[in-house]
C-alpha cells in the first residue's frame, strides 16, 4: 500500500507486507493473518495489526507499524534513560540525550527513537545534522509521535 | 427493602462468609509474548516498583510498593505488562491448549483478558472480541495496539447475537456484565439493589445460552463474574448444566473456595462445587467456572 511504503521510506526502511492481507476501513489500515481473513466480515471494528490511518491525505502510523519498521534497517536514534522518559512525555530530544545514531544523520531526516533495550518509543525529525557541532542544550530531534500517546488518548 | 449494606451482608453471612472490608492489592500481568518475566521484574524494581510473584498465577505479580504510577512507565506503554487485578487474571488461565484455536471473548472491553488470551495463544489462531459500547471498543483497540496483539477481530456486537457470525468456537470466554462487588466500589452498598442482581442474572443466562450454541462439541467455556451474588454465579451455572448440555470441570487453582451447592436452602447440582468462589481480601470478590459442551447431544 502506497502510503505505508512511502512512510517506511522516510526512515530509509522497507517493509514487505502482503498487500492481499491489508484491509482498509474508514481510512484505517489493518494487516490480517490468513486465519483472521477467513473469519472477517465487513462490520468489523478492529482487526489484526493496526497499521495506521489516513486523514486529510496525511498518513498517521500506528506504533505497531513503527515497531515493524524498526525491526529492519532504518534511521534510528538511541537515547538515554532520562531522555526516554522526557520523550514519552512529549518532549523534544537534546543532543546530550543521544547515545547512538544509525542511518541518516542529515537535517530533515525522519528517525525512529529507540531506548537502550532496542525498543521503539516513537519517531521524530532531525532539526540539525548530528555530524555538525552543536551544544548539548540544543534541540536535535523534534518529537512527532511517542508511546505516551496511549495515555493522552485516554484523557 | 432488598438493598443496602445490611441486606447484602446478611446474605453473605447466610452463605457462610463473615463480612470484612477489603482493599484489593494492585497487580500486574507480564505479557510473555513481549518480554521475559525476570526482565520486567528487574526493570520495574529499578524504577522503584517492588513486585511479588502471585502464587496462584503464572505471570501475575502484586505491586507492594511503587514510587511512580505503574500505568505510566515505558514498560507499560511498550506493552511488556498490563495492569490487571489478580482474580481477573484467573479465568483465561483456566483454558487448556489455546494455541491455534478459534476463541470468542464475548464481553471483551476494556481488553485485559483479550490481551491475556492473545499472549497465551502466542498470537496464533484467532480471537473474536465483542462489546456493545463504542467508547469501550476504542479503549479495547488501544489496549490491543499497545500490547502488539495480532490475532484479534473486534466487533461492536451484543454477545447474545454472536451466532449471527456463523462461527463455531473452540473456546469461549464469558466475563459477563455483572453487579460487581463492594471491594472495588466504595458506593456499592448504596447503589446496588437486588433488582439489579436479578436483571444481571437474566442477561447472563441469555449470554450463556448463546455461548452454548456457538461452542464446538467438547469446546470449553469459562464463565466469570466479579459478583458475590449466587444468582449471578452458582445459580446460573446450575441452570446452564441442567438446560444447555454443558458440564462443569474441576479447576486446579489454589485460590478461593468450592462453589456453593446449597444456596439459601436451595440444593444445586453437586458438580457446581467445581466452580470457585473468591470472597474479597487480597483480591476483589470473584466467581469462575469452567464448562465443557457435552458431545452426546
Amino acid at each position: 500500500m502506497k502510503a505505508i511504503d512511502e512512510f517506511a521510506g522516510r526512515f530509509g526502511g522497507r517493509l514487505s507486507l502482503d498487500e492481499k492481507l491489508i484491509i482498509e476501513k474508514q481510512g484505517r489500515y489493518f494487516l490480517l493473518s490468513e486465519n483472521l481473513e477467513k473469519l472477517l466480515t465487513d462490520t468489523f471494528f478492529y482487526a489484526g495489526v493496526y497499521l495506521g490511518k489516513v486523514k486529510r491525505n496525511v498518513f498517521f502510523p500506528s506504533f505497531n507499524l513503527l515497531r515493524m519498521i524498526a525491526e529492519g534497517e532504518a534511521n534510528k536514534v538511541t537515547v538515554d534513560e532520562r531522555t526516554e522518559w522526557l520523550f514519552i512525555c512529549g518532549r523534544d530530544i537534546f543532543k546530550q540525550g543521544i547515545v547512538k545514531v544509525t542511518g541518516s544523520r542529515n537535517k530533515g531526516a525522519h528517525v525512529l527513537i529507540m531506548n537502550k533495550h532496542g525498543e521503539c518509543l516513537g519517531f521524530g525529525k532531525l532539526l540539525r545534522s548530528t555530524d555538525k557541532e552543536a551544544g548539548n542544550q540544543k534541540v536535535m530531534i523534534k518529537n512527532i509521535s511517542d508511546i505516551g500517546d496511549f495515555l493522552r488518548r485516554e484523557r | 427493602m432488598m438493598s443496602g449494606q445490611e441486606f447484602f451482608i446478611n446474605r453473605y453471612r447466610k452463605l457462610g462468609w463473615k463480612y470484612t472490608s477489603a482493599k484489593p492489592m494492585q497487580a500486574i500481568r507480564v505479557n510473555t509474548a513481549n518480554a521475559k518475566k525476570e526482565d520486567v521484574e528487574q526493570r520495574l524494581e529499578s524504577r522503584g516498583i517492588r513486585l511479588e510473584k502471585i502464587r496462584f498465577l503464572d505471570n501475575g505479580y502484586w505491586i507492594h510498593e511503587s514510587k511512580i504510577s505503574a500505568g505510566a512507565t515505558s514498560e507499560y506503554l511498550l506493552g511488556l505488562y498490563s495492569i490487571q487485578e489478580a482474580a481477573a487474571q484467573i479465568p483465561v488461565a483456566l483454558f487448556s491448549d489455546l494455541r491455534d484455536k478459534t476463541v470468542l471473548d464475548a464481553c471483551a472491553a476494556p481488553g485485559g483478558k483479550t490481551v491475556q488470551l492473545a499472549d497465551l495463544m502466542n498470537n496464533t489462531g484467532a480471537i473474536v472480541a465483542l462489546d456493545i459500547d463504542r467508547q469501550r471498543l476504542t479503549a479495547l483497540s488501544n489496549h490491543l495496539e499497545r500490547c502488539g496483539v495480532m490475532n484479534t477481530i473486534v466487533y461492536k456486537m451484543d454477545a447474545r447475537h454472536v451466532s449471527r457470525l456463523q462461527i463455531k468456537f473452540d473456546r469461549v470466554l464469558l466475563d459477563v456484565p455483572c453487579s460487581g462487588n463492594f471491594a472495588t466500589d466504595n458506593n456499592w452498598f448504596h447503589v446496588r439493589t437486588f433488582r439489579d442482581v436479578e436483571r444481571n442474572a437474566a442477561l447472563q443466562k441469555e449470554i450463556l445460552a448463546e455461548a452454548a450454541r456457538v461452542v464446538k462439541d467438547n469446546g470449553e467455556i469459562v464463565y466469570s463474574t466479579c459478583s458475590l451474588e449466587p444468582e449471578e454465579d452458582e445459580l446460573n451455572i446450575d441452570w446452564a448444566i441442567k438446560n444447555m448440555n454443558l458440564r462443569t470441570e474441576s479447576l486446579n487453582i489454589s485460590c478461593g473456595e468450592a462453589g456453593l451447592t446449597n444456596v439459601f436452602r436451595k440444593k444445586l447440582d453437586s458438580s457446581v462445587e467445581n466452580c470457585r468462589r473468591i470472597w474479597p481480601g487480597q483480591t476483589q470478590g470473584f466467581f469462575v467456572c469452567k464448562l465443557v459442551r457435552r458431545s452426546d447431544a
